[in-house]
């Protein structure tokens, strides 16, 4: 497949704006311009995008749904906060092609003629923030950003907020309360955000590798882009392998490239004399996937069909070198310390459940901990207030139905079947 | 003009009660921080005056966000990730050994006052495990020589 994202990335040396014009940059504002904003998000419903932040939800529906008569202003976020272990493909687009990403979030913006524009990007990639805002200088300065662009009577303005650290700014609400100067805790579902969100005003948040396919999609058309995947899927992804990997990297391919193709094919499969243990498909807040499941297309549906969340597409490969006890461990101390803390289950539960596994790894376990921490998991899940405790526990929850021997042997012999330190043997 | 002054300028445009004061917070701190290094109780109380917030929010925000410090820190500060993929990859030990060659324990300063080192989650570096991050560059995969160069720049500056 002919690449589309990232055919003209190159973080060594971003392309500036006139050389990005050269390739072609930035001809999607005229396309947009001339094809109206019902039109626009028409076009992008038909080429089924689906968001790449994690959840899936189709673009076109979601620009759709907030409807053209909400209440102005009306704001515009790409979200570029990515933390998610294993996930690693806003970093290629931010530090690779920044004018990509402002041609998309005018387009964007356009589409739902929102007049603000937010990128949020995470505080870790600050290098990269910097030629964002560098680039949205130049943009500016050409005209491509600000009042009546390219006589269109749109006016835009785009804002670079650099972030300060914790995976939980990620979070669509909790990221507008970031946004606000808030403490970043994420917003009660209702009202939603698209209605009352930025300062109370109607405000749309999507992953900036959704939104950099947009333009694309309306110079080449919704048909194309749906012709790029296989195996169903639609347009072309940016997916992610690492982990227990010869060469781990990003890899733009067809949605719905299964996970042989990935693992083996790029990145170049396991060690020598190594198997497959399991994978995680989406990055750490997803189930675990199997060797059964290698032949799964890495599209939401077939993903979600198999037991797990294709998520952010960031692969996470385990071998059988690998103690999945303290794997489970490792991810769950990410998550104890990410908690923002905002209720009960997830702030304190999540810290227990860290507790319990590192009593395990460390040859301490008891015979009913496994029952205890499969109850704890089904029990935080739903009581917490947003969807990070439940992504918490979906990698845990899988750990203990896939690698249920590796845990009991850990608790009937007092120590890592792998022979590895307690707690660093991955 | 330096980062802070660009915001003072911009605050002073706005209407005390304008909700842009507080969004300003975190541009705020991180432009304080910049300039002394960490987040002092002055700079709190400053941030506080800039953006119209009490000392005791922006105090919330300071220790919530982790790249806010409201101790002081080395001039440098080298971010270790400890996450999946780089715990898959050698990067628990890496951490042990940076402690041991630089001479710091994590969350401490060097006597030079030169390096910090903290642990910190994925770093989005993932495909570069075991990774880390200082002054903004990316490194890795971090190995022992990689790392050994890496401690002599930044301890062996002056
Ligand atoms: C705990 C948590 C962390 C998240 N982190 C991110 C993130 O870093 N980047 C992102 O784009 N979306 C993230 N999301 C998903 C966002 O809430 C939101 O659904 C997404 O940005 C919408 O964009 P999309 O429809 O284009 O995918 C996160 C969600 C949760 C629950
Ligand atoms: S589930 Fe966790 S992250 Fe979400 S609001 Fe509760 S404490 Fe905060
Ligand atoms: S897990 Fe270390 S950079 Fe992602």
């Amino acid at each position: 497949m002919e690449a589309v994202l990232t055919q003209h990335l190159d973080p060594a040396a971003p392309l500036g704006l006139e050389a990005y014009r050269g390739v072609g940059g930035y001809r999607s504002l005229a396309a947009a311009f001339d094809l109206k904003p019902e039109a626009i998000i028409k076009t992008v419903e038909a080429a089924n995008l689906r968001g790449r932040g994690g959840a899936g939800f189709s673009c076109g529906v979601k620009w759709r749904l907030r409807g053209v008569d909400a209440a102005k202003p009306r704001y515009l976020v790409c979200n570029l906060d990515e933390s998610e272990p294993g996930t690693f493909k806003d970093r290629h687009l931010l530090y690779g092609g920044p004018h990509q990403i402002i041609e998309a979030v005018i387009v964007a913006a356009y589409a739902l003629q929102s007049e603000r524009a937010f990128i949020f990007v995470r505080g870790e990639y600050a290098t990269g923030g910097n030629g964002l805002k560098r680039a949205l200088k130049e943009a500016e300065a050409a005209g491509l950003v600000g009042a009546n662009i390219g006589g269109s009577g749109f006016d835009l303005q785009i804002d670079v907020h650099l972030s300060a650290g914790r995976y939980i700014c990620g979070e669509g609400s909790a990221q507008i309360n970031a946004l606000e100067g808030r403490r970043p805790n994420p917003r009660h579902k209702i009202p939603r955000t698209s209605i009352k969100g930025l300062w109370g005003q109607p405000t749309t948040t999507n992953n900036v590798e959704t939104l950099v396919n947009v333009p694309h999609i309306l110079l080449n058309g919704a048909d194309w882009f749906r012709d790029l995947g296989i195996n169903g899927g639609c347009g072309s992804k940016l997916y992610g392998v690492s982990g227990k990997v010869q060469h781990p990297g990003l890899f733009e391919l067809p949605t719905g490239t299964t996970a042989r193709e990935l693992i083996f094919d790029h990145a170049g499969g396991l060690a020598e004399g190594r198997s497959l243990l399991g994978f995680l498909p989406g990055g750490a807040s997803t189930a675990f996937l199997l060797p059964e499941h290698l032949d799964v297309p890495m599209d939401f549906d077939p993903v979600a069909k198999a037991g797990s969340r294709l998520g952010t597409g960031g692969i996470i490969v385990l071998d059988d070198t690998t103690c999945p006890v303290a794997v489970a461990l490792n991810l769950m101390r990410f998550f104890a310390r990410e908690s923002c803390g905002f209720c009960t289950p997830c702030r304190d539960g999540l810290p227990y459940l860290a507790q319990i596994l590192a009593a395990i790894a460390a040859g301490e376990g008891q015979v009913e901990d496994l029952a205890l921490l499969e109850d704890l998991c089904e029990k935080i899940a739903p009581q917490s207030f947003c969807a990070f405790a439940p992504g918490a526990v979906m990698p845990l929850t899988s750990s203990l139905q896939c690698f249920r021997e590796h845990y009991a042997q850990h608790i009937a012999t007092g120590r890592c079947p792998f022979g590895k330190a307690n707690e660093g043997g991955l | 003009m330096s980062k802070l002054q660009e915001l003072e300028k911009h605050l002073a445009q706005l209407p005390p009660a304008h909700p842009e004061r507080r969004a300003a917070v975190v541009p705020a701190m991180q432009a304080l921080q910049t300039e002394r290094g960490y987040l002092d109780d002055a700079a709190v109380e400053e941030v506080a005056r800039l953006t119209g917030l009490s000392a005791t929010e922006v105090e919330e925000l300071a220790t919530f966000y982790s790249l806010i410090y409201r101790r002081p820190v080395g001039r440098h500060v080298l971010l270790v990730c400890d996450s999946l993929c780089c715990a898959m990859n050698g990067g628990k030990q890496l951490l042990t050994r940076v402690e041991q060659m630089s001479g710091v324990s994590l969350g401490e300063v060097t006597a030079d006052g030169a390096l910090s080192v903290l642990p910190s989650i994925c770093l989005g570096l993932c495909d570069r495990a075991p990774a880390a991050l200082v002054d903004g560059e990316a490194l890795g995969p971090l190995d022992e020589f990689a790392l050994a160069a890496l401690l002599q720049r930044l301890q062996g500056e002056d």
